[in-house]
């Protein structure tokens, strides 16, 4: 889902000025780009809200800059922060040749290998000449620049560590394949994302000195200006924007003259302890936002000399700062961020109370597959300001008669699962299958059969030492060209932290506790997504009742969502089992064809006792039958017993049992579980601490 | 990248005390064994580790040689040992001020252990090691931000040089070894995950650090990295003062040290309060001896009492206790007072 790049001046990029509303998310642009201290903008939001061309947009309005010719860090003498290269010609004393560029947006694509973004060693001085050289990356690109990830939320794990490292320092540090550089790495961070699609780590998130949630507009007038727009009839506000880019440089000059007195300050200060945000952070953007709030507030008046930040300022940035800062399970004090109306579905407890705003208020009923969702994103921003916005408050979707709206308390508990074990298994697993694709961190280096991935570092080191005796054999044509031979050639092994895939199938038809299974199955859904940031896993749940299985929730990461979706769950009916198994294989299917090194953990929660028929047959042998596939696609499983009456053996007399079984001492659970393959686990009553551990302890075990 | 001109004065730090305090001891006497600075973000970890770095006392290494030797040491490099060999003795040696070396946390192997001198072996065909980071980290301060995230096949070489002092290379062709012995210090934010216990246990002192609440102490942190930025030149010269005095402080307690008592009675309660905490193994004894002795040079004092070792104790044990599922883990300060109370 790699953003395509619209270079600038194509008739595709559209102007700043012309991007209809979305007045905060502008703001925040802007304010980065007057301060770049400030730390970059977070957007979060559905697709289709113009994030991506607003993004890019911002380039038209950016102020030139001017760097060092010949610098391949694009270094800024006006800035400092000089490479050591220009730092070390600068202290000489010798002229530096200067050049003025426009400032570009320097796209980093999700699926970019480590050594693009970093940098690595040039591969053609190393073959032709033997000489090791550093080729600056993307971070190198973006130096002075703005840095932009489109669904920042879904880059690889070990490229967000690289970015946060860059992004905390701006300096680039590179110690890798045999190169050993530093560079400045001085960028304006911009990312958008789709909260639906999982959350952002906190510690990326903290890193972002601002963030916006934008949503679809709501005023029809503003939706019609888009349509038109679209249609080609506004042309861009070229000097809307030409307007727009001198007043960006006026309040870069006028920043430095700008006081924040120290009410100011002290303001922000009681406003960050007051939100309970964490760490320092807020307070320092605020004061900085502020700043360049008022600086562009000078700019757009012309007003000059000494310039003091007002309240009003601070105020009008305090949300941007704070919004993405406040602790999650923090105080009910916090506002919570509702704009269309629609009261926000609040699970208060006892223990633990959710009180972040929401990341979008508007819900997208039925989220379509990944994949598809981030196509679309990506079309419908670079077509223009959103034309393919939300459908504005989402109704309910249409539940089965017997709604259960959650309201009293679930406490929601933390699992440990112990990670140095987990990943060690992942290790194991990674370095069998870690070549199919490009994806992951470079660890090493072997010889295999045909070397598909070139580790170049690798290949020239197991080079070297021959090369005086081939160059006896064999006279070269130029004096340092490297002589390789296929036995030199080096495979990378990569590695990735492969995410597991939990997906909950429960019974949700008519029995008297059924109620209590599905609320023990969303808190502990719950629970582990509030755990699964660190691992990345994600969970997905599908019930199944009536006549048809449902998928509730689809793989996601994102507790926000899953607290959302999962907060009306249907019970009631009859117990379609096959339906529900036959749903959950294909969603594991599409799953793995996405990515086939994805673990699926299959957790069926039911009696066992399916009573409808998918394909007309007895419906216990087609259930039975169902299950075996689950075995054979070697999906890791375990089957819960949710009925109260298996250690007896008996059968209960409230639930409907199938005819054939009645008077056998029959264990329709376990059968299905051996059928399965999976693990059984009989409870009395199924609760979340009883669904965790199990999960947790099937998680800990190799696949 | 003139980077001393672009480093926060130590000084300058406002609050967090036992940070400070973890760092101070470290750089009084290296063998305490590090720090891991634990925290939620934004809580200046990262500037205070390097911010140390210009505190940092100077070293006597031997000149010309790569891996900074300690002339009058008894772990010397192979080189160093073949000079000594051919009679040059004493080994002659300069100065050099300690530093700062940073691992970062997508370092690749060959460049953490070092590996062939590829233009070397490809233009002269010698096979030549190439330090890596673990030889220029000798007898400095190893940092790892964020080194949690660190992965596991470097954690394992970072572990077996530590455990030994010494990093052993064997790879394409090379046989090479050489000392590494350095300070590591590492930041990281829990939310992000654990760290394994084996590293855990590799820093001598770990400690938490949480925002500050207090709205002046707020004001000043805000107002200061404003000057610093605005001016670092300007902030720097207005702390050049107590970064002086900070270092000479620092100074005279590593002169101190060695002559600072830690008397039987004192050390009789450092096992104590281990063994009533259910620590693993010896280590924690020897660093809360260490660092309390370092605290009593740091204060001027001419021995180390039960008080220091009540002070240093959280830092030494906290990340040393073991917890058993489903059991309460101790409370290490309130078991300290306890059984220092009893001393």
């Amino acid at each position: 889902m790699a953003a395509i790049f619209i270079p600038e001046g194509t008739a595709r990029s559209i102007s700043f000025s012309a991007v209809v509303g979305q007045e905060r998310m502008k703001q925040a642009l802007l304010l980065a780009a007057v301060d770049p201290r400030i730390g970059g903008v977070l957007i979060r939001g559905e697709r289709g809200t113009a994030k991506s061309t607003l993004v890019r947009a911002l380039a038209r309005v950016l102020p030139a800059r001017t760097v060092v010719a010949d610098c391949p860090y694009g270094c800024q003498p006006t800035e400092g922060h000089l490479c050591a290269s220009c730092a070390a010609r600068q202290g000489r004393g010798s002229a530096v040749p200067l050049e003025v560029r426009p400032t570009r947006v320097v796209d980093l694509p999700l699926g970019a290998s480590e050594d693009r973004v970093v940098g690595s060693i040039d591969m053609e001085q190393a073959l032709l000449s033997g000489t090791r050289a550093f080729q600056p990356g993307v971070l190198a690109e973006a130096n002075g620049q703005i840095l932009y990830v489109d669904e920042v939320n879904l880059l690889d794990h070990h490229l967000v560590d690289v970015l946060l490292d860059a992004a905390a320092m701006g300096i680039n540090v590179v110690e890798r394949e045999g190169i050993s550089a530093r560079h400045p790495a001085r960028f304006i961070l911009v990312g958008t994302m789709n909260p639906e699609e999982g959350d952002l780590r906190p510690q990326l998130l903290d890193r972002f000195g601002l963030c916006v949630d934008v949503r679809g507009l709501l005023d029809p007038l503003d939706r019609v200006r888009i349509m038109e727009q679209d249609q080609g009839v506004v042309r861009a506000a070229e000097a809307a924007d030409a307007a727009l880019a001198s007043q960006l440089l006026a309040a870069r000059t006028l920043l430095p003259q700008v006081r924040v007195p120290r009410a100011v300050i002290q303001t922000a200060a009681v406003i960050a302890v007051d939100q309970q945000v964490v760490g320092h952070r807020a307070d320092l953007v605020m004061v900085r936002s502020a700043r360049a709030q008022r600086a562009l507030r000078a700019a757009t008046t012309g007003e000059s000399g000494e310039l003091e930040v007002s309240l009003q300022d601070l105020v009008s940035v305090a949300e941007l700062v704070l919004v993405h800062r406040r602790r999650s399970f923090g105080s009910p004090s916090s506002p919570v961020a509702s704009g269309d109306g629609e009261p926000v579905e609040q699970i208060s407890s006892s223990g633990v109370s959710p009180s972040e705003p929401r990341a979008s208020a508007t819900d997208a009923s039925e989220p379509g597959p990944d994949a598809e969702a981030g196509a679309v994103a990506t079309q419908a921003d670079s077509d223009g300001a959103g034309a393919e916005t939300g459908s504005g408050p989402a109704s309910p979707s249409p539940g089965e008669s017997e709604a259960v709206v959650v309201e009293d308390a679930v406490p929601v508990a933390r699992i440990q699962i112990p990670r140095e074990r987990l990943r060690r298994h992942g290790t194991g697993r990674r370095s069998q299958t870690a070549s199919k694709d490009r994806r992951g961190r470079y660890v090493g280096a072997r010889v295999v059969e045909r070397t598909t991935d070139l580790a170049l570092d690798a290949t020239l080191r197991a080079a070297a030492p021959h090369q005086l005796q081939r160059r006896q054999a064999a006279p070269p044509t130029e004096p340092h060209r490297l002589q390789l031979e296929k036995r030199d050639l080096r495979q990378k092994i990569r590695q990735r932290r492969i995410g597991n895939l939990i997906v909950f199938l429960v019974d949700a038809s008519a029995s008297m506790d059924a109620e209590q299974r599905m609320d023990a199955t969303r808190s502990a859904i719950l629970a582990l997504l509030k755990d699964a940031y660190v691992r990345r896993d994600r969970v997905a749940m599908i019930s199944f009742s009536g006549r048809t299985a449902r998928v509730v929730l689809r793989p996601t990461a994102s507790v926000d969502l899953a607290e959302r979706q999962l907060s009306r769950l249907a019970v009631g009916g009859t117990t379609p089992l096959t339906h529900g198994l036959v749903a959950a294989l294909d969603l594991i299917r599409s799953e793995r064809m996405r990515d086939s090194e994805v673990l699926p953990l299959l957790v069926l929660i039911s009696d066992g006792r399916g009573n409808i028929s998918l394909r007309g047959e007895e419906p216990l042998v087609e259930a039975q039958r169902t299950a075996a596939m689950v075995r054979q696609e070697r999906i890791r499983s375990l089957v819960i017993d949710s009925s109260r009456d298996h250690l007896a053996g008996t059968l209960a007399q409230g639930s409907a049992p199938s005819p054939r079984m009645a008077g056998f001492n029959f264990n329709a659970c376990q059968d299905l579980a051996e059928r399965m393959g999976a693990q059984y686990f009989g409870l009395f009553d199924v609760s979340e601490q009883g669904i965790l551990r199990p999960v947790a302890e099937a998680l800990r075990r190799p696949g | 990248m003139s980077e001393h001109r672009s480093v926060y004065p130590f000084t300058a730090l406002v609050g967090q005390d036992q940070m400070r305090l973890a760092l101070e001891l470290n750089a009084v006497n290296p063998a305490i064994g590090g720090v891991l600075i634990r925290g939620e973000k934004g809580t200046a970890k990262s500037t205070a580790v390097r911010a140390l770095a210009r505190l940092l006392p100077e070293l006597q290494v031997v000149t010309g040689c790569r891996f900074g030797c300690d002339p009058r040491g008894d772990r010397l490099c192979a080189d160093c040992l073949a000079r000594v060999a051919q009679g040059e003795r004493p080994l002659p040696w300069q100065p050099r001020r300690m530093r700062v070396v940073e691992l970062p946390i997508n370092a690749s192997e060959d460049r953490v252990v070092g590996s062939i001198d590829l233009e070397a072996a490809i233009k002269s065909g010698q096979r030549r090691f190439e330090p890596g980071v673990l030889a220029e980290a000798n007898r400095q301060i190893l940092y790892v931000d964020e080194v949690n995230l660190l992965d596991d096949h470097i954690v394992d070489v970072l572990l077996d040089a530590a455990a030994m002092g010494v990093n052993v290379v064997e790879r394409e062709g090379i046989s090479v070894w050489h000392p590494s012995r350095f300070i590591l210090v590492g930041t990281m934010n829990p939310e992000e995950g654990d760290l394994r216990p084996q590293l855990l246990d590799r820093f001598g002192l770990c400690v938490d650090v949480t925002g500050i609440s207090n709205v002046s102490d707020r004001v000043e942190i805000v107002q200061r990295r404003e000057q610093f930025e605005a001016d670092p030149e300007g902030f720097g010269a207005a702390f050049a003062d107590s970064e002086e005095e900070e270092r000479l402080r620092i100074e005279r307690a590593m002169v101190a040290l060695p002559e600072v008592e830690v008397a039987r009675p004192v050390l009789e309660a450092i096992a104590r309060l281990s063994i009533a905490l259910e620590v693993d193994g010896h280590r924690a004894d020897l660093v809360a001896r260490k660092a309390a002795q370092a605290l009593a040079a740091l204060h001027g004092l001419p021995r180390a009492a039960i008080s220091e070792v009540a002070a240093v104790a959280p830092m030494v044990l906290a990340h040393r206790v073991r917890t058993q599922p489903g059991q309460r883990p101790h409370d290490v300060a309130e078991v300290a007072r306890r059984i220092l109370g009893e001393s």
